[in-house]
């Protein structure tokens, strides 16, 4: 692992157990990914994308083989410790958005620093739905917004933690192509400023020729 | 996350309507909880006050000879008032010839403790209540003794040696209680004259009272303090023992509030976890994102308890004061009715709702949300992920722990609480499956079905879990409720039934053979003839040849103050077997029985050692008579018809002297007809139980109010649980005919699609309740009220019907929402 190295996963597998016995959704699978880099996993549907950012993200765990991330070895940690990693150095973006209904626009972009405790998070949420062009909305709640609308405060809040990895599962899977252009600007903008590495998996070629590196997955197995 | 987070969070899911359930289903079972205990417990002291009337005191010390200084100095060491009494049968004589047995009671300054005097100036009226007792030198005689002796106020009796004047007309006085044989109208004097009747020698027949008044504490301490032994030869007596039939009454009418007021917890407790089952699940996907933006387990696990502990301290604190209102507006309500002054409250009704509302927040709605601290991160990308499976043990143990612990300590009763649990345990086994069964019947139906009832049991098949569970809800409250109405109206039957209006309340003894006709023909005409019993005293001498004295001394230690075999008694015979008498050991003869045979009562043979086919030889006023076992038999002492422990075939006493006895029924209005009786019929004697009888009718009706008041109550708490039920359930409805809407399915479908949801649901959950409630019922009545167990099929029909009528009607309108508000709505704003 060099200095540069934020993700490491070594021989991932994963087996889920079904009705009809075992099903193995990863297999050997290894990726390394480096500070500052933008990479896309793409794949056919089914073929496990969503699985393997659950795992590289600490989200799930692999049934055999080890993650690290930000130089900790992540599998091997419990969930009080892999949630606090999170907090401190991931943050998602994903494709049914999950904002809280409860909460209004800038709530939920307040959520991650209250989350932690920080206490200067309102003036931060605003700068942040600022850059995403919401400053406005702040006060709506979900329902009362677009898909796309929706889908820039769910940027706005990954930022807010300001992570070291942002992961993005399809981003713009149910946006239209304009919004889903714009969310993609957006995205690399923000990522460029706060200098974040980002992983995200799409079905959208022009997603993933923004990238610079793209891993194509297929039956549970990096193509290479 | 830190507290103001928390806070934040209660105040959004506040305003979200999220825990609005929750706190309703907490308050009712703090609020019903506070209310019916505040109400059990002043009822309760007011019920005690009342009855301690039938002893004119709270407790007695009662012996056959005068309390013993040791007593005197232990009650006198306490906060507590004290009166002496003393009862005596005497012969009194007035003028020359004159002559009465009576039963003398002389009391001293402060009697009666409990309940008040009625005199009056005027033999055979209502009189009126007084606080003075007859001053030395005077006695009060019983209105039927002005007749019976020709006397009038002024005039003089003689009580043994003593001459007294006779001041005033006793017209009731509050322990006149006893047995139908305290034989002998009243004469009440004072104790300083006793001592001038000189009737006190040795080896007369007395009874000492030492009555008592004051808190229950005290007594209860002065009880333990004395240690009552069966050989010291005095007894502790409190009102269940002094009579029988107000402490049964009292028994079972605390039982069955006790039993409301745990219905009232446990559905409350149901309604509880509902809520919290149901505001956990709406957050599985908030606690998926805080995972996510790197909340921690025990952060989310702290936060959601914290939540739950500002829920349950506001639930605490307006559900005392619901509590508080609710039970003064109950006795608003019914101050008409209950014409006894309640006592103040205690604290202990507060303190049981808190409690209440703390156990039920910690066993009912803790576990899902505990559980919460589970939820996989992953549910963010993929819903499946909700629970893992491991909680639902948890749930359901820290349920059934919750529960032991509330009805224990709300019980106090581990036998209530075993039988409930028992009931209840069954009732889910059996039930669940009962209902997975329907169910799938439920499906074989709907295959021949119109669309609206397809998508119904569609809905009812795919949701198969959900509503077995919410079957065995609905069935448990309805069941619960079934249960109340049962016990209730076999209660008050019981009640009724053995104080029914026209219950024989006077007694006629003492009637010679040649008066039997004329007092028969008497009573017809005035249409108050009941059966005549022949009467006869007498007592065992030899039983299987061995002299009675030796038959105890062989069965029994010589200080026992149990019964004698050889104790005198009164002995009848009859050719069939009596009214309320029911033969459980051998044969009734025939009514043409030759021989000398004998019918014992089965505890009274029990306790002296006699059996069927033992040969007793009885002393019959001189006269030997051996008779032999026949039969034993079970009597209902509480059938207010004169019972007898002995009874012969009529050959075997057909030639001795015997007198009469029978009974009827008295208005007090009409009690001058005694004076018309006992004019005609001078040495026939009267007993008077109207008096207590009255009494006991007045406690009935306020005991029969109380439990209605309380099945109320009850039925409330049902009720609710019935709408968290279904509020429960509803987002998935809600969610599934959005969609059916959005395809095209019209309002009226959908209405009629839940109609029958519902329908189908309530009938299923009332024949389950009317199962659990027949069996509970058959259960609690056998087991806990001593009452003979009876089915009831016309509830096998009311139970489905009703059910399917009440759910159908909760649930349309706990969902009226569905149906009206446009599916873009409920789309957009599922996020769950
Ligand atoms: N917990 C699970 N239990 C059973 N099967 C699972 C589970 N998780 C994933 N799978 C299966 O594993 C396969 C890969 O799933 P995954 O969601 O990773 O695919 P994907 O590449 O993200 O597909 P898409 O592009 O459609 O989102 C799928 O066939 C899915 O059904
Ligand atoms: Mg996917």
């Amino acid at each position: 692992m060099t200095r540069n190295t934020v993700i490491r996963a070594v021989d991932i597998g994963k087996v889920v157990p079904t009705a009809e016995g075992n099903l193995s959704i990863l297999a050997g699978v290894g990726l390394e990914i480096n500070t500052g880099e933008s990479v896309a996993i793409v794949g056919a549907s089914g073929s496990g994308k969503t699985t393997l950012l659950g795992i590289l993200a600490g989200l799930d765990l692999p049934s055999s083989g080890t993650v690290e991330l930000a130089r900790e070895e992540i599998t091997a940690l419990d969930e009080e410790a892999r949630a606090r990693i999170r907090g401190e150095h991931v943050g998602f973006v994903f494709q049914t958005f999950q904002l809280l209904a409860s909460l209004t626009a800038l709530e939920n972009v307040m959520l991650p620093a209250e989350l932690r405790g920080d206490p200067g998070a309102e003036p931060e949420a605003l700068k942040l739905l600022e850059k995403v062009g919401l400053s406005e909305r702040a006060g709506h709640y979900p329902r009362q917004l677009s898909g796309g609308e929706q889908q820039r405060v769910a940027i706005a809040r990954a930022f807010a933690s300001r992570p070291t990895v942002l992961f993005a599962d399809e981003p713009t899977g149910n946006l239209d192509t304009s919004t889903g252009q714009k969310i993609i600007e957006l995205l690399f903008d923000l990522n460029t400023e706060f200098n974040t590495t980002l992983v995200l998996v799409t079905h959208d070629s022009r997603l993933a020729q923004r990238c610079g590196r793209v891993v194509e997955i297929e039956q549970g197995r990096l193509r290479t | 996350m830190n507290a103001s987070i928390v806070f934040r969070m209660a105040w959004r899911d506040w305003r979200a309507g999220e825990l609005a359930l929750l706190l309703v289903a907490l308050l009712v079972a703090v609020g019903t909880v506070t209310a019916i205990s505040l109400f059990v417990d002043r009822l309760h002291q007011a019920l005690l006050l009342e009855s301690a009337n039938f002893l004119a005191a709270d407790r007695y010390i009662g012996g056959s000879n005068p309390i013993p200084e040791p007593y005197r100095k232990a009650v006198a060491a306490r906060n507590l008032d004290l009166v002496d009494t003393m009862v005596f049968p005497s012969m009194i004589f007035a003028g020359v010839d004159r002559s009465q047995l009576v039963a003398v009671k002389a009391v001293e300054e402060g009697y009666p403790l409990r309940g008040v005097l009625r005199t009056a100036l005027e033999p055979f009226t209502r009189g009126e209540e007084g606080t003075d007792i007859p001053p030395p030198g005077e006695v009060w005689l019983d209105s039927r003794l002005f007749p019976a002796m020709s006397v009038k106020l002024g005039d003089e009796v003689e009580v043994g040696l003593a001459r007294l004047k006779v001041t005033r007309v006793l017209i009731a006085e509050p322990d006149r209680g006893g047995s139908f044989f305290d034989l002998g109208p009243r004469l009440l004097m004072n104790l300083a004259d006793v001592p001038s009747t000189e009737v006190v020698q040795p080896g007369s027949r007395i009874g000492y009272r030492l009555l008592l008044r004051g808190e229950d504490d005290e007594l209860d301490a002065l009880e333990a303090e004395l240690g009552f032994e069966d050989s010291s030869g005095y007894r502790w007596v409190d009102v269940r023992e002094a009579s029988p039939r107000i402490g049964s009454a009292l028994d079972r009418a605390e039982s069955f509030l006790l039993l409301g007021g745990l219905l009232a917890v446990l559905l409350a407790g149901v309604a509880v976890a509902l809520s919290a089952h149901r505001y956990a699940r709406r957050h599985y996907d908030h606690v998926g994102i805080f995972k996510t933006l790197g909340a921690t387990p025990d952060q989310v696990m702290w936060s959601y308890v914290a939540v739950l502990a500002l829920v349950g301290a506001a639930a605490v604190i307006l559900g005392s004061i619901i509590g508080g209102l609710l039970h003064l507006g109950i006795v608003e309500v019914l101050k008409e009715l209950i014409p006894i002054e309640l006592p103040a409250p205690s604290l202990r009704p507060f303190w049981l709702g808190a409690t209440t509302g703390f156990i039920c927040a910690l066993a009912f709605a803790l576990p899902p949300l505990i559980h919460l601290r589970n939820v996989s991160p992953m549910r963010v990308i993929r819903r499946d992920l909700g629970s893992a499976p491991a909680s639902q043990w948890l749930s359901y143990s820290a349920a059934a722990t919750g529960s032991l612990f509330l009805l224990i300590w709300y019980s106090e009763s581990l036998f209530l609480t075993f039988w409930t649990l028992v009931g209840a345990a069954a009732v889910l086994v059996l039930f669940g499956t009962l209902a997975l069964l329907l169910l799938r019947g439920g499906r074989v139906v709907g295959m021949q079905a119109g669309s609206g009832w397809r998508l119904a049991l569609s809905g009812l098949q795919r949701r198969h879990r959900e509503n077995t569970a919410q079957i065995l809800i609905f069935g448990l409250a309805i069941m619960l409720l079934l249960v109340l109405v049962l016990l209730r109206t076999a209660l008050i039957d019981e009640w009724r039934s053995q104080l029914p209006d026209d219950v024989p309340n006077h007694f006629l003894m003492n009637i010679t053979p040649e008066q039997v006709a004329g007092v028969r023909e008497l009573l017809r005409k005035t249409r108050r003839q009941g059966p005549i019993y022949p009467m006869i005293r007498g007592r065992v001498v030899e039983v299987n040849g061995i002299d009675a004295k030796q038959w105890d001394a062989r069965h029994r230690h010589p200080d026992d103050p149990g019964t004698r075999v050889g104790s005198e008694r009164n002995l009848t015979w009859a050719a069939h077997v009596p009214k309320d008498n029911e033969v459980v050991l051998g044969e009734w003869w025939p009514s043409n029985e030759e021989r000398s045979l004998v019918s014992l009562e089965d505890e009274y043979a029990r306790e002296l050692y006699l059996k069927l086919g033992d040969r007793l030889t009885f002393d019959v006023a001189g006269v030997r008579v051996d008779a032999e076992v026949a039969s034993l038999r079970r009597l209902d002492w509480e059938s207010m018809q004169p019972n007898f422990f002995i009874i012969f075939s009529p050959a075997a006493l057909k030639d001795s002297a015997a007198t009469y006895m029978t009974s009827f029924h008295l208005e007090r209005e009409e009690k001058i007809f005694l004076n018309r009786l006992l004019s005609a019929y001078p040495t026939v004697t009267v007993i008077e139980v109207d008096a207590i009888i009255a009494q006991v009718q007045i406690i009935v009706d306020q005991v029969t109010q109380a439990v209605e008041l309380i099945l109320a109550l009850v039925v409330v708490s049902g009720c609710l649980v019935l709408i968290a039920s279904i509020q429960a359930g509803r987002d998935a409805r809600v969610r599934e005919h959005a969609l059916v809407r959005t395809l095209g399915g019209t309002t009226r479908l959908i209405t009629g699609a839940l109609a029958v949801e519902f329908a189908v649901l309530g009938t299923f959950a009332g024949i389950i309740a009317v199962v659990g409630a027949e069996v509970t019922v058959a259960l609690l009545q056998n087991q806990v009220f001593e009452l003979p167990v009876q089915a009831h099929p016309w509830l096998w029909l009311i139970g489905p019907t009703v059910g399917g009528i009440l759910i159908l009607v909760v649930g349309l309108w706990g969902t009226r929402g569905v149906v009206s508000s446009p599916p873009m709505t409920v789309l957009r704003g599922a996020d769950d």
